[in-house]
């Protein structure tokens, strides 16, 4: 699995969304205060205070009519001017796509990983620049061509054309992408092999938490370290009292797909010591514990998949088999249990060990190696999603290219998107590490003290209040340095191509939902910022 | 034509109006508009004239609120030129018709008509209308980029009518247009008027103006150099032409000895020009020989200078 699936906290996001769009208002207005200062001298507070008071009116006094005429004729311009030619582009990718990926020869899962992820990133490499160049160059060629001048002398407000503006460029790349999506899916049917077909799924997976018991029983975070310090799997040994342990919660009858199995799915792989038994892998089995009782029922011996995974049926009714002891399960004859009445908590929890049937030989796994695979949804639902991740970040490329095309000239303003773009699908990590003071050698204040010093980063500093209020000034510029980095979007969320890749359903809360927060965090900045600064510019080319 | 007096309300309130173009390093380059100071009153069709780079249409501009001032006031139908609702009762015509050439010309109309806020049934109302008054029925369907100078020109007219507005700035109106384009413009103009609307024009067809408007200034390098009611500043010349029926030498020697005697010298013969292209001409000439000069024959303005 290419992703560690981390759970989502809504109320910290909101949070986090508020500090976001508030922090980037605060920077608008702060900017366009200095701006007005600047050329304005001291006259410039009284224009920016007239300027809120006028903003506040404005927005009050919008009409739908006079936004929906400038979306309408952002939406025209477009058309007529050809813009569109790049689904020619597209078409022809498309086509000639086919020869060179050979999916033919492929493993199922792996065409579809290939093939899905190329979809949806042709997709969103061909509408990013048909979003940035429309949205960059409407708001600067109208003033070019002086016709805005014929616009804004009518009652319509400023905040109206960017507005329209950004609806309308919103409006036609949306339907771009669309239009794409739809050739994207049609192509994938026909492209995807009829046995790799099932593999067009959008597995549900439900993932627990994993400890682990080591070859004594006793409770441990991880497992055998098999010498691999970069695997991210941790071990345990066979035939002894070590287990990977998984808490599930929130189980009950729907995770059950249609005939009544829960279906685990495993990613389990496998260390040898010893040659082992030729002809199978190494054996494991899965031990369900209902965490209220106690009660503990083994399922039958399989064998690790090594490299691909596979799924276990489970029926919801099982003999009440006990763990295997020396290889051998102990059976109690005839009796059964309910997987979901006997063995799930009545508050929902389930507990899965892993256990290593084979002496001397190690099992590895990670957290997401085993999960609870509820009955899947359509792949089309997934596909959808994914593609309302990249509406949403064809929006937000539109609304930053809107704001920055009002102070910049096309090609300018193109630049500087593509460059927030840029970084922020790529350099955001790394400069979130640098604000995060996971850095050795500490803050800037502390660093140009190693520095100055030539001391040694790993030099531990000596104490005392001077140093103490270094490291409050460092985390304060870092905070600093934090909102600043907010304005930087986060392209991540956008992309939903490794979920819908794998063959997994794209979370709503980890991915869709943040999508659009971020989107719409940075709506009302970006609005603002335009009308600031259409308002206090001449409309005359300079 | 009726005059409006000087009792009227000014739709048009300008003081010390200056304009320096800077660029964008913020250095100066052109001081366009240089401390103008006019009135334009309810009803009357005013002509801002000058010549080429004059600062006409800084000046307009500067009432749209499309330029800043750099220094000054103005005060547009009792607003600042930077308030937008004062918009919704005027109607410009820009130096060139500012348009959208991928729009038709029925689909320019009704796109500023929504810019009005108009209802769908008003639009198509006035639209029809305003296609019939400057006559690019025809042409309705077609997008503008495959229109004629004048055609365009017609249209961005139809344009600044759309809201039957109370206030008409037109920048050279009828730059482009043919003898009968131009023939309607002043006809049009006259309409307005009547209709008790205003109007501001910029203009290089002098013979237009002096038929149309009631009041003109003409500008020189940025600067006020005549303001006044057209007939009065071609009454008032300092110059008197007389107009006999032809006359033999001897009789021209004569009339210089008559006017001798009255200390007055004949200093040409010519025929009657005195019009308005006289008096532009003769405001350019002294304006590069006298650059402080100026004639000012408005009362309101003169008295509101006192
Ligand atoms: N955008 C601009 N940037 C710099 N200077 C400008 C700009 N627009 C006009 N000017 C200058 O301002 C002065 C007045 O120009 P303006 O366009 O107002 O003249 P005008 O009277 O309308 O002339 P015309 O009769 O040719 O239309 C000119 O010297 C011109 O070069
Ligand atoms: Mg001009």
């Amino acid at each position: 699995m290419d992703f560690e699936p981390t759970p989502y906290n809504i109320p910290l996001g909101f949070l986090y969304w508020l500090i976001v769009t508030g922090f980037g208002t605060i920077v608008v207005l702060v900017v366009t205060l200095l701006a007005l200062l600047i050329t304005r001298g001291t006259k410039g507070f009284g224009d920016f205070l007239n300027l809120l008071s006028s903003a506040a009116l404005d927005i009050v006094q919008i009409s739908p009519r006079r936004v929906g005429a400038i979306t309408r004729l952002t939406f025209l311009e477009a058309i007529r001017r050809r813009a569109l030619l790049v689904f020619v582009v597209f078409a022809i990718l498309f086509m000639f796509a086919g020869w060179f990926l050979s999916g033919g020869t492929l493993v199922p899962d792996f065409q579809v990983k290939l093939y899905v992820s190329f979809v949806l990133r042709a997709i969103a490499w061909l509408v990013l620049p048909v979003a940035l160049l429309l949205s960059c160059w409407g708001i600067p060629e109208d003033i070019k061509q002086r016709s805005l001048h014929t616009v804004v002398t009518k009652p319509v407000r400023r905040l109206e054309v960017v507005l329209g503006r950004m609806l309308g460029f919103g409006l036609i790349n949306t339907l771009v992408l669309l239009v794409m999506a739809v050739a994207g899916y049609v192509w994938l049917q026909q492209q995807i092999d009829e046995k790799a077909r099932p593999e067009l799924t959008c597995r549900r997976p439900v993932f627990g938490q994993l400890t682990f018991l080591d070859r004594e029983g006793k409770p441990a975070a991880t497992g055998i370290n098999v010498g691999d310090i970069w695997e991210y799997r941790s071990y345990i040994e066979g035939a002894t009292r070590a287990r990977a342990i998984w808490k599930f919660a929130g189980i009950d009858e729907s995770a059950l797909n249609k005939d009544g199995e829960l279906i685990l799915e495993n990613r389990f792989s496998a260390f040898r010591s010893h040659k082992g038994q030729m002809g199978r892998s190494l054996l494991y089995q899965l031990v369900f514990v209902n965490p209220e009782t106690g009660l503990r029922v083994g399922t039958q011996l399989r064998q690790v998949a090594e490299f691909r995974g596979r799924t276990d049926a489970i029926p919801r009714t099982l003999p009440k088999a006990g763990e295997a002891i020396g290889g051998k399960i102990t059976e109690e004859a005839g009796e059964t249990v309910d997987l979901i009445n006997d063995l799930v908590s009545p508050s929902g929890e389930l507990v899965v060990e892993a256990v290593c049937i084979d002496p001397g030989q190690y099992m590895g796994m990670a957290r997401p190696d085993l999960f609870i695979r509820t009955p899947d949804g359509s792949f089309l639902a997934g596909y959808a999603k994914s593609i309302l991740g990249l509406a949403m970040m064809v929006l937000l490329i539109v609304f930053l290219g809107v704001a920055a095309s009002t102070f910049l000239k096309g090609p300018v303003a193109t630049l500087l998107t593509f460059c927030l773009v840029l970084v922020g699908m790529t350099a955001r990590e790394f400069m979130m590490t640098i604000v995060s003071g996971r850095f050795e050698g500490g803050g800037p204040i502390e660093s140009v003290y190693r520095i100055v010093l030539h001391m040694n980063p790993t030099q531990e500093l000596p104490t005392g209040i001077a140093f103490q209020s270094m490291h409050l000034m460092d985390l304060a510029i870092r905070q600093f340095v934090w909102l600043i980095f907010q304005i930087i979007p986060n392209f991540d969320y956008f992309n939903m191509a490794p979920y819908l890749a794998n063959g997994f359903d794209v979370s709503f809360n980890a991915s869709v939902l943040p999508s659009i927060a971020v989107t719409l965090a940075f709506f009302l900045p970006c609005l603002l910022l335009g009308y600031f600064c259409l308002r206090v510019r001449e409309l005359e080319a300079k | 034509m009726s005059t409006s007096g000087s009792a009227a309300e000014p739709v048009i309130e300008i003081r010390n109006l200056t304009k320096v173009y800077r660029d964008f390093w913020g250095r100066r380059k052109v001081r366009a508009v240089n401390s103008l100071s006019l009135d334009v009153k309810k009803g009357e069709v005013f002509g801002l004239l000058g010549p080429n780079g004059s600062g006409k249409t800084t000046t307009i501009k500067m009432l749209l609120g499309l330029l800043f001032p750099t220094e000054g006031e103005i005060s547009i139908l009792g607003r600042p030129a930077t308030d937008v609702a004062k918009n919704e009762r005027i109607g410009y015509l820009p130096e060139e018709s500012y348009l959208y050439r991928f729009l038709t010309a029925e689909e320019t109309l009704d796109f500023y008509g929504r810019l009005f806020d108009m209802p769908a049934s008003v639009r198509k109302e006035r639209t029809e209308k305003l296609l019939s008054l400057v006559k690019i029925t025809h042409a309705r369907k077609r997008q503008l980029k495959e229109y004629s100078k004048g055609m365009t020109r017609r249209i961005g007219l139809a344009q600044a009518l759309i809201n039957d507005p109370d206030l008409v700035l037109l920048d050279e109106p009828t730059s482009g247009l043919d003898p009968l384009g131009n023939r309607d413009m002043k006809d049009l103009i006259l309409q307005l008027k009547e209709q008790g609307k205003t109007v501001l024009m910029c203009s290089h067809l002098l013979a237009d103006v002096q038929d149309v408007c009631d009041r003109i200034a003409i500008l020189y390098g940025g600067e006020l150099k005549v303001l006044g009611r057209v007939d009065e500043l071609l009454k008032s010349r300092d110059e008197t032409q007389i107009l006999t029926s032809k006359l033999s030498d001897d009789a021209i020697n004569e009339v210089r000895a008559v006017l001798q005697k009255h200390g007055a010298s004949l200093n040409q013969i010519d025929h009657p020009t005195s019009n308005l292209e006289d008096l532009f001409l003769k405001t350019v000439q002294e304006s590069v020989e006298r650059p402080g000069h100026r004639v000012i024959m408005d009362d309101t303005t003169r008295s509101r200078g006192a």
